[in-house]
């Protein structure tokens, strides 16, 4: 399992596949408080990475691999693009 | 063709067409609860057999489509112009992937990309009205860029001291996920990384609208590597990515064009023509058969019984009395049962009218004409053939009617008729026959630039046209060669003008029409048969064959003296009644020996051919018959001089000439 609900953390592990996408979202649908833990992500498929980006949850931790630590996290955390509206669920 | 498949065309058509009705209906009239509600349950049913398939594309959009009208039956949203373009645009998609499955059995190539466009389309016209085409930036501003540049945090710009940056702009199709990509792990592959910025390509749906399969990214990004290094990352998606090299601190110049938006593919090509092979018969029509054929038992059983009396030694005079009585009983069932079954093939008009107002209101569309289309005589039966022929040439008809005959609204305010044109398709029954009318109130025909047109394409010499009386005049729209190919457009046809379309109407044994008054309108007209008809034919035997010639071209038969038989030149002529009448041998004709027998008089079939009257000497008449001609198919098709054949009752078939064709 590369996704999984820990108490009120979604903890992405490892490859991140485009199926975890549809987990993850849900979690993200019924509570948007929940934080991401992307610490031991070795990679987030682009689908994942979508649903992080339209919505925005709390991330936490960004350390093993490289690429998300140096690019996709900062990515994400700064993507604040003047055109995007916000949505009310 | 699997046969689930087979079915689920002739299904999926249907439903196709019966949403397409009740969108139309809708736009007329936008509260009509009963049309939102039938277009619904079509889209539903649609998309549930669909779903048995792989054609996942077509299931996405029908799915979307069903998500909008459910909205809009529950009361959320409002019916309107956009609502119905958007849906009808859906539908219209629809039926021409079914057309393709029909033809290839899958879906083109191209659908995967299309359902999406198409859902999300349908889905923004459900979420945010507003938001639903987000312009695109084009991608040759190039602002972001510099934003990149400014953004470019990354361990080391100087990574790239010596060299050009290239800037990247990948923005993945919705459907990438499908195809197996996965942009971001592509953005890592991406050599010499200096600066990612993520955002999305569309405004994000409220979050419990997202699909999460759908991806909506736009990754920009900067990159210390060549050009060529970059490249040869996204060689897979050149479609969907922009480079750009940027000289250091000097203007960037344009690396690769994006193309984009598989344009608006085929067109409505498949959707005339193709139709299916299958017919669907009332059931009531079925049981008419089944109770026939039961008949015929009993008159067959009754056969038999006969049979066995005349063996037991009955009385001749009564075996025969006996005999014509059953032959009288299996008569007239013979009839019925002809009779139900092309009853079985009777078809109404509206299989083919309701395809029509869709057709029209897009070529209205297309040419910004208001137009009010109406139809009369959806009810009227012929066979089949004739119904489904009637599609092609009807629909030139009506888009000629749109295209040609209504006038720009100004000329009509200024002519005091209301602003939009009225075109109406009319069926009606007269007698055995069927005629059908496109009329319309636009501008109707000048006969004289009609005749001036004709002049300079030399459709007919000017002496002609001069002698010729107005509504003469008209009649040539149907001439061939009068329509040129420079005045083809897309809406008025593919290529075929006013006498494919008389020839299309004249081939399943109609004829076309023009009625036309300057200003006020316009109407064409066919009329057609009913049924294919019996022919009545009259045999003849030439040598030791038996040839048939339809008798409607026959005015007599004579048996004239050979002394009576004068050489004219190379030619023979003959007197009847006064009058010399040229004569041919049908053998001379059909190329055959001449069989030399010195009867007392020669058999002449006095037949007219155009407006003049020909004897066509034959050795033996034979017997006058009603058959159902069966056209001539397949590689006997062009065969000169043969207009069909039927079976004899014995078995052999029987050759019916044409024999005006014959004399040439």
């Amino acid at each position: 399992m590369t996704v999984r609900l820990d108490g009120n953390i979604i903890v992405l592990e490892g490859q991140c596949r485009v199926e975890d996408a549809e987990p993850l979202l849900g979690w993200l649908q019924a509570d948007e408080g929940r934080t991401v833990d992307l610490t031991d992500a070795e990679h987030l498929h682009a689908a994942v990475l979508q649903v992080l980006l339209a919505l925005k949850p709390p991330l936490r931790g960004a350390g093993k691999d490289a690429f998300i630590r140096d690019w996709i996290a900062p990515a994400l955390t700064n993507a604040r693009p003047p055109d995007m509206v916000p949505q009310g669920g | 063709m699997d046969d689930l498949l087979q079915h689920f065309i002739v299904e999926a058509r249907e439903l196709i067409q019966q949403a397409a009705d009740d969108l139309m209906a809708l736009e007329s009239d936008p509260t009509s609860g009963p049309h939102v509600d039938s277009a619904f349950r079509a889209v539903h049913t649609l998309k549930g057999s669909v779903g048995l398939f792989d054609l996942a594309p077509m299931g996405l959009a029908l799915h979307a489509a069903e998500d909008l009208l459910g909205g809009l039956r529950e009361g959320r949203g409002t019916v309107d112009g956009d609502v119905v373009d958007t849906l009808l645009e859906c539908i219209g998609q629809t039926e021409r992937w079914v057309s393709a499955i029909e033809q290839t059995g899958q879906l083109p190539a191209d659908a995967a990309e299309e359902g999406y466009r198409l859902a999300r389309a349908l889905r923004s016209q459900f979420e945010q009205r507003p938001a639903s085409t987000t312009a695109e930036v084009p991608e040759a501003d190039l602002p972001w860029i510099e934003e990149l540049m400014a953004s470019s945090h990354g361990p080391d710009v100087s990574k790239a001291e010596n060299g050009a940056l290239v800037a990247l702009r990948y923005t993945p199709r919705p459907d990438c996920f499908f195809a197996g990509d996965d942009p971001i792990a592509l953005l890592r592959s991406v050599p010499k990384l200096l600066a990612v910025r993520l955002s999305n390509r569309d405004p994000w749906p409220p979050a419990a609208k997202i699909d999460p399969f759908s991806c909506n990214l736009r990754i920009e990004a900067l990159s210390g590597a060549g050009l060529d290094a970059v490249k040869a990352v996204f060689r897979f998606v050149p479609d969907q990515v922009v480079l750009h090299e940027v000289a250091r601190a000097t203007a960037p110049h344009s690396g690769e064009a994006s193309p984009d938006e598989g344009s608006a593919g085929p067109s409505a090509g498949a959707a005339g023509g193709a139709s299916s092979r299958m017919l669907r018969v009332d059931a009531a029509r079925i049981d008419r058969l089944a109770d026939l054929v039961g008949e015929m038992v009993v008159a067959k059983n009754a056969l038999a019984h006969l049979a066995g009396q005349a063996g037991e030694g009955m009385h001749r005079k009564d075996v025969a009395q006996c005999l014509a009585a059953s032959q009288a009983v299996i008569d007239r069932l013979v009839a019925e049962m002809h009779r139900a079954v092309m009853d079985v093939r009777m078809m109404p008009m509206r299989d083919i009218f309701r395809r029509f107002p869709r057709a029209v209101r897009d070529t209205a569309g297309q040419l910004g004409k208001a137009i009010e289309f109406s139809m009369d005589g959806e009810d009227v039966e012929a066979d089949k053939s004739v119904v489904e022929g009637l599609f092609e040439p009807l629909l030139h008809v009506l888009r000629n009617a749109v295209a040609h005959g209504a006038e720009p609204e100004s000329v009509r305010l200024d002519a005091g008729k209301p602003i939009k044109t009225k075109i109406m398709l009319r069926a009606r029954r007269e007698g055995d026959r069927v005629a059908v009318e496109v009329e319309d109130d636009g501008r109707g025909i000048d006969p004289d630039a009609i005749r001036q047109v004709a002049r300079e394409r030399g459709v007919a010499s000017g002496d002609q046209l001069e002698r010729m009386s107005n509504a003469e005049a008209m009649e040539l729209i149907f001439a061939p060669g009068f329509s040129t190919a420079s005045e083809v457009t897309d809406l008025s046809g593919r290529g075929v003008g006013m006498d494919a379309v008389r020839s299309a109407v004249e081939k399943l044994g109609g004829q076309a029409s023009v009625t036309s008054r300057q200003g006020q309108g316009t109407t064409i007209r066919f009329s057609l048969p009913l049924t294919i008809v019996m022919t009545r034919v009259m045999a003849v035997r030439v040598g030791r064959e038996l040839y048939g010639i339809p008798l409607d071209g026959v005015v007599e038969t004579a048996v004239v003296p050979t002394t009576r038989i004068l050489p004219v030149r190379d030619a023979e002529a003959f007197v009847l009644r006064d009058r010399t009448l040229p004569l041919v041998r049908l053998a001379d004709l059909l190329e055959i020996p001449r069989s030399e027998e010195p009867g007392p008089g020669m058999k002449v079939v006095v037949m007219s051919v155009g407006d003049e009257m020909v004897g066509v000497a034959v050795d033996q008449f034979a017997e006058r018959m009603d058959v159902l001609m069966r056209p001539m198919t397949g590689i006997l098709a062009g065969m000169p001089g043969v207009v069909g054949t039927t079976l004899l009752g014995d078995g052999r078939v029987l050759m019916i000439l044409d024999v005006p064709e014959l004399i040439g």
